[in-house]
């Protein structure tokens, strides 16, 4: 253990912290209220272009559905994530920990996904979609697309892929400070949590959406 | 005043007491004492412990004064209750 680098970052506060790190700052009930608001307001965007975040990493565009389908996928989400992370944390963290903190930390660390939502907001994003189903399906889509819309399009993939990445590095910094855990095992727990809590997500939103 | 040192700046290991001084009468005691457990620690892990006494060891408090989050502060704390129970294995 590097104890004078730990002792610097103790007491840093960097705009680099508050992007990547920001649970040295907030956790608790003041994470999960900032975090549901972000998770209510992603489901309400997501719900005007119809973006659906069906698995714990997952956006794409998809059918129309009520605004409770939209929050219900969010929730379940977040909390597929929190269960296997809870039991590794007990497993695993040498100290005690607060489930309240893994709960508020993991919530908001899901909150890249509302720039997702607002990226995915204009029409051209579903045009150039419907374009590229219409030409696999058809091999000829009769649906008009211009440069702005492919570049709209492009954008929006680019802002979807960043905060998928930027999301996964908040959520991991999330279950280490919340948790305690550090290292490998922080590392190896996580990849474990997110690869069971994709499966169970899914699974979760397809027995949801097969009750529509 | 300045800080007193723990550890040896040329080598890194932990530093003994040779001689303590007496302001007032002049008196000097030689010897080899062995530093106090917390003045073996930083600085900053010294002033931790300290103003984690002055909130009561109250996690949420300490929190509070230092605009840090409760995990942050738990953390630390571990840390440093980490550091003093490998400074007794070592001993």
């Amino acid at each position: 253990m590097n104890q004078n680098s730990n002792e610097k970052n103790f007491k840093k506060r960097s705009l680099a912290q508050w992007l990547f790190n920001p649970f040295k700052f907030i956790a608790g009930y003041q994470a999960l209220l900032i975090g549901l608001a972000a998770i209510l307001l992603t489901s309400l965007i997501g719900s005007l272009s119809n973006t659906h975040f069906n698995g714990v990493l997952d956006a794409q565009a998809g059918p129309e559905a009520p605004l409770w389908f939209f929050l219900s996928e969010g929730l379940i989400n977040w909390v597929s994530l929190v269960i296997p992370l809870f039991f590794f944390g007990l497993i695993v963290s040498r100290s005690s920990f607060r489930t309240i903190d893994l709960l508020g930390t993991q919530v908001l660390a899901r909150w890249p996904y509302l720039i997702t939502a607002i990226a995915m907001l204009p029409d051209a994003n579903r045009k150039v979609l419907d374009y590229l189903i219409a030409q696999y399906a058809q091999g000829h889509p009769a649906i008009p697309i211009n440069h702005i819309d492919i570049a709209i399009f492009v954008v929006a993939m680019f802002v979807t892929i960043l905060m998928i990445i930027w999301m996964l590095a908040l959520m991991y910094r999330a279950y280490t400070v919340s948790c305690n855990i550090k290292g490998l095992k922080a590392i190896i727990t996580f990849i474990i949590s997110l690869i069971g809590a994709e499966v169970l997500s899914k699974a979760a939103i397809l027995l949801l959406a097969s009750r529509l | 005043m300045k800080v007193l040192p723990t550890k040896c700046p040329a080598c890194g290991s932990q530093l003994k007491v040779r001689k303590l001084f007496c302001q007032e009468c002049k008196t000097e005691i030689e010897g080899m004492f062995d530093l106090p457990r917390l003045a073996k620690l930083s600085a900053e892990e010294q002033d931790f412990i300290l103003q984690f006494i002055k909130s009561s060891g109250s996690l949420k408090e300490m929190a509070k004064l230092l605009k840090l989050s409760y995990p942050t502060v738990r953390n630390r704390l571990d840390e440093i209750i980490e550091h003093i129970k490998n400074e007794e294995q070592i001993k």
